[in-house]
């Protein structure tokens, strides 16, 4: 299509030079809710081509089940105007749209100009079972771009708890973009082109990339400190309870735009290892509250057996401040600050004493990050295990309701 | 300093990538996102740049060069005069002035060769470092005023530089300025300043890098005008004018960082937003300008080839 082709190419210069109309992208399939996308995304896992629809009424990467990697990145607007914005978040879905079907990559020839598609991934890229979902931190409802009246009631900046060494060069940002995909140069290809595609709009401020170990046992994947983590988390295919857990009803004093989005942590949580490896298992088990080898609740056999604290009211089994019971305590008080937990582990390089930079990317989706994640996070305030881990980075951000179809954009109902 | 792939590469990468399998534009299923625009130099249209319309774009460009060495070999006077009398702050003062000055000539790094080294080298490369015998030039001079805070140790430096501006000038006469690599300055002069300016890394010890960053838009502003009636009439695309359009950009935010005094803030002094937003406007105008020097190639048209992504 070669009319089209030219056509195209002037949009995206125009969004470049800070004009605001980007046309449509490729007609699109269909409107996916959550059970849907998670069924496609089971299936994507055996048929690697099948791609995970980018619409949606929740956006994808949520309820997905995570795929080995993970990108997260956070961009500060530097859009001078509203439409500026507008566009920039457009062309962030057009293009989220295209890599996450897959598409026939445009390499470029002579006379053709810079390269259109980066060509990371061959003339024939394929799904991937990429994922990009688009939030918002707090900041981008300040005054610049008059979006203050809209803001998602419950978004903050993220908090300083008395455990943290945040980085400030790490911390918050105006947009989250979390790229998940089984491949690592599939996330760099999304990376650079939806980078390339708002260049001049959105600043890059942060990014971290994570990943999980390969499937090999059954479970939760272990993370770096090498117990399985996740293994509390909620049930995905529980339509009422990511209703309670994980999405924004209309009936919470929400703006409508915010309906049928999510709140976002990011946490970049440093594991000490050379140190933890210097703790004997026992301790360590203490510490967690779970066999290190099976990933069972202390006491119990298998790794989702149910902790019951019940019969241990004193902690002899699980002791009282152990990471899995000051999480979750299972009492009926506490339940109502469960989180859709979605890490990945990183790794990146020494610090200047020597010692391995990794540990967790931590992320968690809610419908209310001081009932949910700030909850849990007070209870984990001084628990043993803080000694080996340390909050370096991240932010809360809102997650809006998905792209309702081919036209729509993650972020219309804010800025339309 | 610009470096570039030879102008062939990105061609022999293509091919090299062509044979790695059999995507196919006419039959995607998905029409392309970004797909590019039929080439503006059609033949037929408008007739190809020849090396020949270079002549008077860069004889223009000469002489800007030749008037900024000029300023240049002035500066470096001020430079070595506030160093004999041990004016530190006024040393540094020349200094920023000289290195902005060099910064706006861009275009002309690659016809100096090796004197370009003797003026604007840096200590990445040499064995040794900044205790090299072959580290000189502007930044030699620039790790005595700062870093060592030293006029006695920048006096050796600052009259090496003297020297090798002197034998610029006198080059002048003969200096030949390649059409292709000048068509490519125009994007890359801007390339250089993210890459060595914006890192933090081409000037480290002065912190100069708004500076050097405000002399390349100018520079770059320069070479697109001497360019401007070969890009305008082959510029189905509006390329230039929204180059243009994002050099304001970057300009104005620069000026915005101008302190009381007019001079710019140390680059490592600024908030992570004022970074972000230099950065921003610097990446978001080299992808514009990234479309100008192949409206203007100066070499004759290749062959048709396979278009990539097609199979045969």
């Amino acid at each position: 299509m070669p009319g089209d082709a030219a056509g195209g190419r002037v949009r995206r210069r125009a969004f470049l030079g800070g004009a605001a109309a980007l046309g449509a992208g490729a007609a699109i399939d269909r409107v996916a809710g959550p059970r849907e996308q998670a069924a496609s995304a089971q299936s994507a896992t055996t048929a690697p081509s099948r791609p995970i629809a980018f619409e949606g009424v929740h956006q994808a990467g949520i309820l997905t089940p995570s795929p080995r990697h993970a990108i997260f990145a956070a961009f500060d607007s530097i859009a001078p105007g509203r439409a500026d914005l507008a566009a920039a978040l457009q062309a962030l879905s057009e293009r989220a749209r295209r890599l996450t079907r897959g598409y026939d990559a445009l390499l470029g020839a002579p006379g053709e100009g810079p390269t259109p598609d980066s060509g990371i991934l061959g003339p024939k890229a394929v799904p991937d079972d990429l994922t990009v979902t688009i939030a918002f931190g707090a900041s981008l409802f300040d005054d610049r771009y008059g979006l203050a009246a809209r803001k998602p009631r419950h978004l903050k900046p993220m908090t300083t708890f008395p455990d943290d060494a945040l980085v400030a060069e790490e911390c918050h940002g105006d947009v989250m973009v979390q790229l998940c995909a089984n491949g690592e140069q599939t996330l760099l290809n999304a990376l650079r082109d939806l980078m390339r595609a708002t260049r001049g709009a959105l600043a890059g401020r942060w990014k971290i990339e994570g990943f999980l170990p390969q499937p090999r046992e059954s479970g939760s994947p272990r993370n770096l400190l090498g117990f399985k983590d996740g293994t509390a988390n909620p049930a995905t295919a529980d339509a009422a309870e990511m209703d309670r857990v994980v999405w924004v009803a209309g009936d919470g004093g929400e703006p409508a735009w915010a309906v049928g989005g999510t709140y976002q942590v990011v946490r970049i949580i440093r594991n000490r290892v050379e140190f933890w490896d210097r703790v004997a298992r026992s301790e360590q088990e203490l510490m967690i509250g779970r066999d290190k080898g099976t990933g069972a609740p202390l006491g119990k056999r298998r790794e989702h057996d149910d902790p019951d604290y019940r019969t241990d009211p004193k902690g002899d089994r699980i002791p009282m401040d152990a990471h899995i019971r000051l999480a979750r305590p299972r009492t009926p008080e506490t339940e109502q600050s469960r989180i859709l937990r979605r890490g990945f582990n990183y790794s990146r390089g020494l610090d200047m004493s020597g010692q391995l930079d990794m540990g967790l990317v931590f992320c968690c989706f809610q419908t209310d990050v001081e009932r949910q994640f700030e909850a849990v996070q007070k209870r984990l305030a001084g628990e043993p295990l803080v000694d080996y881990v340390v909050p370096t980075g991240g932010g809360y951000f809102f997650a809006p309701p998905g792209a309702r179809d081919s036209e729509d954009w993650v972020g219309s109902g804010l800025l339309a | 300093m610009l470096r570039r792939l030879a102008p062939g590469a990105a061609v022999l990468l293509a091919v090299a990538l062509a044979g790695c399998g059999g995507g196919s534009q006419k039959k995607a299923e998905n029409p392309p996102a970004q797909p590019y625009s039929k080439r503006s130099t059609a033949p037929g249209v408008v007739a190809r740049v020849t090396p020949a319309d270079y002549r008077r774009p860069i004889a223009d460009y000469r002489r800007y060069v030749r008037r900024r060495l000029g300023t240049l070999g002035a500066q470096v006077g001020v430079l070595r005069a506030a160093i004999a009398r041990d004016d530190l702050s006024g040393a540094r003062a020349a200094w920023m002035r000289a290195d902005a000055t060099y910064e706006s000539i861009g275009a002309a790094y690659g016809a100096f060769g090796d004197l370009d080294a003797a003026v604007n080298g840096r200590p990445d490369g040499l064995p040794g470092g900044v205790h090299s015998q072959d580290f000189t030039g502007l930044h030699r001079v620039e790790l005595a005023l700062w870093e060592r805070r030293s006029t006695h140790d920048a006096a050796r430096p600052a009259a090496d530089l003297a020297r090798a501006v002197a034998r610029m000038r006198a080059k002048m006469a003969t200096l030949e300025i390649d059409p292709l690599e000048y068509s490519l300055r125009a994007h890359e002069i801007l390339e250089d300043g993210i890459h060595l300016q914006l890192s933090g890394q081409a000037s480290p010890w002065s912190g100069s890098a708004l500076v050097a960053l405000r002399a390349e838009v100018d520079g770059t502003r320069v070479v697109l005008d001497t360019l401007t009636p070969l890009i305008s009439r082959r510029d189905a695309s509006n390329a230039l004018p929204q180059a243009r359009r994002a050099l304001r950009r970057l300009s104005t935010a620069l000026t915005q960082l101008e302190r009381g005094d007019g001079t710019l803030p140390r680059w490592d002094a600024l908030s992570q937003r004022d970074r972000e937003l230099v950065d921003g406007l610097a990446a978001g105008a080299a992808e514009q300008l990234a479309y100008v020097p192949e409206l203007i190639d100066p070499r004759p048209a290749r062959p048709a080839q396979r278009p990539f992504g097609e199979s045969g």
